[in-house]
C-alpha cells in the first residue's frame, strides 16, 4: 500500500514528520517497507545553461557556462540535449550524487576544467532516465530548490498490510490507527451528500443471485456527464503513487479505492443494458478486461452480465467494452459487498490481482458501502457535471454488529504486564471500539464495522498491546525445570540428533564431506530409480524438481559430477535428510558417494577403492552408533540401484539397516563423465535409539593371560554366507574365542566353480588361566569337525 | 704370560671388527669355551695359590675389560649399520600430496546443532513431523482456511496424491504443524522445537524452494508474551554470540498466533559488512506470537487453563547473517569446494 504524506494529511491533523510517521506505522503493525523522502535534494538548485561551446579535445563533450543564481560555473557535459537557455537541476563540487553513489569533484576533464555536474534523472533516482540531463518546462528562477522545481516535497511511503488489516487498503483507514496511536487527530470526511436525486436509474438490478457471491449492491445513474480529463489536485494524486491519469470518471473511482478502500466500478450506461443481473459465468464464456486481455471464465465465477454478455468479473475487473471513455455520457456506478471467498476463489482461478480484489477478499467495510456511493456521487457529479438518479439496490445490507466479552485481566495473563482498566479502555476507544457495559473487571466491546478480523477477547487484547507498544512488554525468560530436562534426556528425537552427530563426526574425520541437497528427483532420476508417481510435484518450478525423492543417490551423483566439473578426481559426499517411499511414509537415512578415479597409479594411492573397502567403511560407521555390522543379516541387495553383484543389504529381522555397494552401471550411463562410484544407504532409523545411545563396550581383549591365534582354511559353497560361519565359530566357545578374523578369500579354477577358499584366524585365550597345549589342540580339533560338518566344508591343509 | 700383550692383540683385533659376526669370532676367540683368555684362566689351576691369586685377580680384570670393549664395540657397530640402513631409505619428502578438499560438516548442520543445544538449555525437546503434509496440518488446523487471504502469504508446492479429505498433500511451508502434531498427541505443559525441511515454490538469491525453519512452542498455564520475548532475545543473544543486542519486537500477523509479532534485531555496515546488534537498520530475524486459542481449541487443549506462545525461525536466514553468506542456493548445490569454505570441521562441530 503506497500513499503521500500529503494524502495522508487530507484525513490525519499531525505535526509529525515523515519519518516519525513511518517508525509509528511500523509499530502499529503496518510496517514501514520504504519512506521515499527527497528533502535532501535541496542542496541541488536550478541553473540555466547561459551559453555553450565544444570541448576541444572530446567531440561528444561540451563546455557549458552555468548560473546557479549566485555564480557562473564551467561545467563540462556529455549530455545530448545541451543548449543555450536550458533550466536544469544543478550539483556543485563536493556534493553526493545519490544515483551514482558518488561525491562530485572538481577537477579537469580532458584538459578542460569542470565546476560541478548538470543532473539526469537517473543521478537523482527519480527514473532510469539517462537520455539527456532534465529539463525543466517551468520557467522557476535560477537557485530554486531541486524539492520545489521537481515538486518531490511529498515523501511517499509504501507500507505492508497484512491479510487481516483489510481496513488499512486505503488511506483513510491508516490515518484512523494513526490517530489512535496518538500520531495525530482524524479529520471528517469533507464532501456533500447530494440532495437533489432526481429521477428513477433507468438501468435496474434484476440479481439471480444463485451462488450468495454477493450479499448487497447499490447504484446511481449519471446523466449528461462530461468526462474528461481530472482536476489537477486528483492528476497529482494518482500520478505521486506512480498511477497513469487516464479520464476524470475512472480516475475517481481509482482515488476512491485507495483514499477509503472502498473499490467501485463505472459503466458507460450506454454500453450496457437496462436489466444488470449477477450470475455464474457459463461454460466457455469469455470476457476481455480492462488489463487489456481476454480471460475464460468458468462456472465458478461471478459476472455482471445484461442479458447475455458478462459486463464484469464481480469484485476484480470491469469489461473493456462497458468502461467509460472520454466520450461517455451516461453513467452507472456499481457500489457492491461481494463474498470475499468467491472473490478469492475467483481471482486465484483466473491469476488475476487487482486493487479491487486485493479489496474484497479481505473483507471490506459494510458501513462504507453507502459513504462510497456517497463520496463518489459528489466527486463525479462536481467533477463532471449532469444529473444523479435515485438509489437502485439489491439484496441486502446487514448491520455490521459483533460484540465481544472482555475480561481485563486477560490481557494482564496473556502478555505478562499490569494494565490498568481505564488505560485498556482508553486504548479501545481511540481505536473507535465502543465500551458497552462495564465493571472492574470486565466489559463488553463493540467492534467498528471496518474490523471485521477482530472476532475473540485474543483479538482485543492485540488491539490493546498494539497501540499500548510492544515495546513495553517486560522480558523474562522461563528456564529448564527438572520435569523438562528429563523430558530431553528421554526424548527419542534428541536422541536421534546425537546419534546423526556421532555418524557426522565419524564420515568427516573419514574425509567425507556433508552435503544438503534438495528433497527432489528430476523427471529423469524418477524414471530410473522407480519412487511413487503420485508424489509428483502438481506446481513444480522446474523438470529438475518434479517429484519427492525415494533415494538420495541420484542428487549426489549430480553433485559428484558438479564437483567432478569443477576438477575434483575423488569426490566423497554424504547427506543425512529424509527419502520418501509414499505420502505417508519419510524416512530420514544417511546416503553416501565415493566417486573415485579408476587406475590411479600414484604414490598415494596404492589400492583402489572397491566393495571391500566400502564394507569397511560400512562397518565402521555401525560402530560409531554402538552395533557390530556381522551382527545382521547379509543378502545381496536386489535394489536396481547397485551392481547386483557388488551390493549387500544387511538387516535386523525384517528391518533394513544398510545396503551398499557399486552403484548400477545403468545409471552410471547418465554420469558418463564419473567412474567408480559407491554408495552406502544407512537406515539408521530403523535400529534401536537405545541401543545407539548407550555407552560403547566393544569386547576387547581385557584379560592378562597369554592368547593364542590360530588359522584355518576352508573350501566352501561358493554362495556360504560368511557371516553365519564367523558368527557360528564365535559361538562354539564363547568364554575362549575372542575374536574370528577373516582375511583371505581365493577364487579358482582349480577349487571348481562351486568353491571358495576361506581363511580366518581365531585368537584364544581364557581369564582364568593361561591355556595348554591340550586344551588349545582340543579345541582346534573341534573348530575343525564342527565347521566342517556344520557348513559341508573341506578343511584346507 | 703377558696379560698387556693379551689386552693389546684383542683390543686391535676389537677395533678392527667391521661387522657384528667379525666381532662375535672376536669374542668366540677370546672368552669362548676354548677362546684365549678362557684358557689361561683354565690353566690357573696348575699354578700355586699365591700365584692363583694374583695372576687370578689379573686374568678376571682382563676378562672383564674384554667383555666391555666387546659389548660397546657391539653397540657401535649396531649404530654403524642401522645408520648405513636408513641412508638406503631415505623418501622424496618433497613429493606434492595430491590435492585434497577438506572434508566438513555443512554450516545448517552446525545451526541444527547451536539451536537444539541453545534451547535444549531451557528446556526445550525436540519434535519432528513430515515434509508431506495434509491440508489439514499444515493449514487449516493452523487457523488458515480455504481462500483466505493469509494462504498466499504461503506459495505452496502441491502433490498430485490426495489425503482423506480429498485435498492434495502438501510440502509443509513451515514447520508450525508440528505445533498441532504435538498438542494432539501430548498434553500440556509441552515445550518443544522442531527443526526440519520446509518448502515453498520461489527461487531467487535469498528464496530456495526448500530451506530451514525451527518451530518453537511452549504451551502450560502462564507462559506469556513476556516469556516469549525473553526467551527469542535470549536465543539470539546466544546464537549470535552478541551480548549487547539491539531488538525490536513489532505487531504482524500470522492466523494461528493472536497477538503476533515480528522481531528485528539492528545492524549496520562496518568495512561493507553487517555487523549485527547495534545501528540503525533492522533485520527480520524471526516470527512468533501467543498462540491462538482457536489452535488450541483445535487440539482440544483447554483454553481456560493453557496458553502459550510459538515461533518460527529461517535457519537459512539466521546462518547466512551469522556467516555472512549471501547466496542461499549455494547451500544446496552440493558443491565441496563451498563446503570446504564454509563448512566446519570436526573440532568446531
Amino acid at each position: 500500500m503506497k500513499f503521500s504524506y500529503s494524502w495522508l494529511c487530507d484525513h490525519l491533523e499531525t505535526d509529525k514528520n515523515a519519518n516519525e510517521i513511518g517508525e509509528a506505522l511500523t509499530n502499529l503493525g503496518l510496517e514501514l517497507e520504504s519512506l521515499t523522502d527527497y528533502s535532501e535534494y535541496s542542496k541541488f538548485v536550478v541553473a540555466t545553461i547561459k551559453d555553450f561551446r565544444k570541448h576541444p579535445n572530446a567531440d561528444r563533450l561540451n563546455i557549458c557556462k552555468v548560473d546557479d543564481g549566485t555564480n557562473t560555473y564551467q561545467v563540462i557535459c556529455g549530455a545530448n540535449n545541451v543548449k543555450k537557455g536550458l533550466k536544469g537541476i544543478f550539483a556543485k563540487d563536493g556534493m553526493y550524487i545519490p544515483g551514482t553513489q558518488i561525491n562530485l569533484k572538481k577537477g579537469k576533464i580532458r584538459g578542460e576544467i569542470s565546476e560541478g555536474m548538470l543532473l539526469s534523472e537517473r543521478e537523482l533516482n527519480l527514473s532510469d532516465d539517462h537520455e539527456g540531463i532534465i529539463e525543466l518546462l517551468d520557467d522557476f528562477e535560477n537557485g530554486t530548490s531541486a524539492v520545489e522545481a521537481l515538486k518531490l516535497n511529498d515523501p511517499i511511503f509504501e507500507i505492508g498490510i497484512t491479510p487481516n488489516r483489510g481496513d488499512c487498503l486505503g488511506v483513510r483507514g491508516v490515518a484512523r490507527d494513526l490517530s489512535a496511536k496518538g500520531v495525530g487527530k482524524l479529520k471528517p470526511l469533507n464532501f456533500k451528500k447530494i440532495n437533489q436525486l432526481e429521477f428513477a436509474s433507468p438501468i435496474i438490478w434484476n440479481i439471480n443471485n444463485d451462488d450468495n457471491s454477493c450479499e448487497y449492491v447499490v447504484s446511481r445513474y449519471f446523466k449528461n456527464v462530461n468526462n474528461s480529463k481530472s482536476p489537477e489536485w486528483l492528476q497529482k494524486k494518482l500520478i505521486s503513487l506512480g498511477l497513469r491519469p487516464i479520464n476524470a470518471l475512472v480516475d475517481i473511482t481509482n482515488y476512491i479505492t485507495i483514499d477509503l478502500g472502498r473499490p467501485l466500478h463505472v459503466f458507460d450506461a450506454d454500453k450496457i443494458g437496462k436489466k444488470l443481473d449477477m450470475r455464474l459465468a457459463n461454460a466457455n464464456e469469455r470476457i476481455l478486461a480492462l488489463d487489456n486481455k481476454e480471460y475464460s471464465l468458468d462456472k465458478n465465477t461471478t459476472v455482471i452480465a445484461d442479458g447475455n454478455n458478462a459486463l464484469a468479473i464481480a469484485g476484480i475487473i470491469g469489461g473493456d467494452l462497458s468502461g467509460c471513455t472520454d466520450d461517455t455520457k451516461n453513467v452507472f456506478l456499481e457500489v457492491a459487498l461481494f463474498n470475499p471467498n468467491s472473490v478469492a476463489q475467483t481471482g486465484r482461478s483466473l491469476g488475476i490481482n487487482s486493487d479491487a480484489r486485493y479489496r474484497f477478499e479481505r473483507g471490506l467495510d459494510k458501513n462504507m458501502v453507502i459513504e462510497g456511493l456517497e463520496y463518489a456521487s459528489y466527486l463525479i457529479n462536481k467533477i463532471c457535471g449532469g444529473l444523479v438518479s435515485k438509489n437502485i439496490e439489491a439484496g441486502k445490507l446487514e448491520n455490521f454488529e459483533h460484540k465481544i466479552n472482555y475480561n481485563f485481566d486477560y490481557f494482564n495473563k496473556t502478555i505478562g504486564l499490569e494494565l490498568d482498566p481505564q488505560k485498556q479502555i482508553k486504548i479501545l476507544k481511540d481505536l473507535k471500539f465502543q465500551i458497552n457495559k462495564s465493571n472492574e473487571k470486565e466489559c463488553e466491546v463493540l467492534v467498528p464495522s471496518w474490523r471485521n478480523d477482530v472476532k475473540n477477547k485474543i483479538d482485543i487484547v492485540e488491539e490493546i498491546i498494539r497501540i499500548y507498544g510492544y515495546e513495553n512488554i517486560k522480558q523474562s525468560v522461563p528456564s529448564a525445570s527438572i520435569d523438562e530436562i528429563d523430558k530431553i534426556d528421554n526424548s527419542s528425537s534428541n536422541k536421534k540428533f546425537k546419534s546423526i552427530k556421532k555418524l557426522k563426526k565419524t564420515l568427516i574425520s573419514n574425509g567425507i564431506s556433508e552435503v544438503i541437497t534438495f528433497s527432489f528427483h528430476s523427471i529423469r532420476a524418477q524414471e530410473i530409480l522407480k519412487g511413487d508417481k503420485s508424489l509428483k510435484i502438481s506446481n513444480a518450478i522446474s523438470d529438475d524438481q518434479s517429484y519427492m525423492r525415494n533415494s538420495m543417490i541420484f542428487n549426489h551423483l549430480e553433485s559428484a559430477e558438479l564437483n567432478f566439473k569443477k576438477g575434483f578426481k575423488n569426490i566423497q559426499l554424504f547427506e543425512i535428510g529424509p527419502i520418501y517411499n509414499s505420502s505417508q511414509s519419510q524416512e530420514n537415512i544417511l546416503s553416501l558417494l565415493i566417486s573415485t578415479e579408476e587406475n590411479t597409479n600414484s604414490i598415494y594411492k596404492s589400492e583402489e577403492f572397491n566393495f571391500y573397502s566400502l564394507t569397511e567403511l560400512t562397518s565402521i560407521l555401525i560402530s560409531s552408533l554402538n552395533f557390530d555390522i556381522k551382527q545382521f543379516n547379509i543378502s545381496r541387495s536386489t535394489s536396481n540401484t547397485y551392481h547386483p553383484g557388488q551390493s549387500a543389504e544387511l538387516f535386523m529381522g525384517k528391518k533394513l539397516i544398510a545396503r551398499y555397494g557399486k552403484v548400477h552401471p545403468l545409471i552410471m550411463e547418465e554420469f558418463s563423465k564419473l567412474k567408480n562410484c559407491y554408495a552406502i544407504e544407512l537406515f539408521f532409523e530403523n535400529l534401536p535409539i537405545d541401543s545407539i545411545s548407550r555407552a560403547n563396550n566393544i569386547n576387547i581383549l581385557d584379560s592378562q593371560f597369554q592368547f593364542s591365534e590360530k588359522d584355518f582354511s576352508f573350501l566352501f559353497e561358493k554362495e556360504q554366507n560368511l557371516y553365519e560361519v564367523q558368527r557360528y565359530v564365535k559361538g562354539l566357545d564363547k568364554n575362549l574365542i575372542k575374536n574370528v578374523e577373516f582375511f583371505d578369500l581365493y577364487v579358482a579354477k582349480d577349487l571348481g566353480d562351486d568353491s571358495k577358499s576361506v581363511t580366518f584366524r581365531i585368537t584364544i585365550q581364557s581369564k582364568e588361566k593361561t591355556l595348554e597345549e591340550k586344551d588349545l589342540e582340543q579345541l582346534h580339533k573341534n573348530i575343525l569337525e564342527k565347521v566342517s560338518n556344520k557348513f559341508k566344508a573341506k578343511i584346507r591343509s | 704370560m703377558d696379560i698387556k700383550k693379551v689386552l693389546n692383540e684383542v683390543t686391535k683385533e676389537i677395533e678392527q671388527s667391521s661387522s657384528q659376526q667379525e666381532l662375535q669370532n672376536v669374542k668366540v676367540a677370546y672368552l669362548g669355551k676354548k677362546g684365549k683368555i678362557t684358557e689361561l684362566l683354565k690353566s690357573l689351576k696348575d699354578l700355586s695359590l699365591e700365584e692363583k691369586k694374583s695372576s687370578g685377580s689379573k686374568l678376571n680384570l682382563l676378562r672383564i675389560e674384554v667383555d666391555n670393549l666387546i659389548k660397546n664395540k657391539f653397540n657401535d657397530l649396531k649404530i654403524e649399520e642401522i645408520n648405513s640402513k636408513l641412508k638406503n631409505e631415505y623418501l622424496d619428502i618433497s613429493f606434492p600430496p595430491p590435492n585434497s578438499i577438506a572434508s566438513k560438516a555443512h554450516p545448517i548442520s552446525k545451526t541444527f546443532d547451536e539451536v537444539i543445544n541453545i534451547f535444549g538449555s531451557m528446556g526445550y525437546s525436540v519434535a519432528e513431523g513430515p515434509d508431506i503434509e495434509t491440508d489439514f496440518f499444515n493449514f487449516s488446523a493452523l487457523n488458515i482456511p480455504e481462500n483466505h487471504p493469509a494462504r498466499e502469504m504461503q506459495d505452496t508446492f502441491y502433490i498430485d496424491d490426495k489425503d482423506k479429505e480429498g485435498k492434495p498433500y502438501v510440502l509443509r511451508t513451515h514447520t508450525s504443524p508440528v505445533q498441532i502434531r504435538t498438542l494432539l498427541n501430548q498434553k500440556p505443559p509441552v515445550k518443544i522445537i522442531a527443526p526440519g525441511r520446509t518448502y515453498r515454490c520461489d527461487s531467487d538469491s535469498t528464496h530456495s524452494p526448500m530451506f530451514h525453519q525451527v518451530e518453537g512452542l511452549f504451551i502450560n498455564e502462564n507462559a506469556n508474551m513476556g516469556d516469549l520475548k525473553g526467551t527469542l532475545i535470549e536465543f539470539c543473544k546466544q546464537f549470535f554470540n552478541v551480548q549487547n543486542l539491539k531488538v525490536r519486537f513489532r505487531p504482524s500477523y500470522f492466523p494461528f498466533t493472536e497477538p503476533s509479532a515480528e522481531m528485528d534485531i539492528a545492524y549496520e555496515i562496518v568495512n561493507n559488512k553487517i555487523q549485527l546488534g547495534q545501528g540503525d537498520r533492522w533485520l527480520e530475524i524471526l516470527g512468533c506470537g501467543m498462540v491462538n486459542p482457536i489452535v488450541l481449541e483445535n487440539c482440544n487443549v483447554d483454553t481456560n487453563t493453557y496458553q502459550g506462545f510459538a515461533f518460527g525461525v529461517g535457519l537459512d536466514r539466521i546462518t547466512m547473517l551469522k556467516y555472512g553468506l549471501t547466496d542461499i542456493r549455494s547451500f544446496f548445490s552440493g558443491n565441496l569446494n563451498w563446503i570446504a569454505s564454509n563448512g566446519f570441521t570436526i573440532g568446531e562441530f
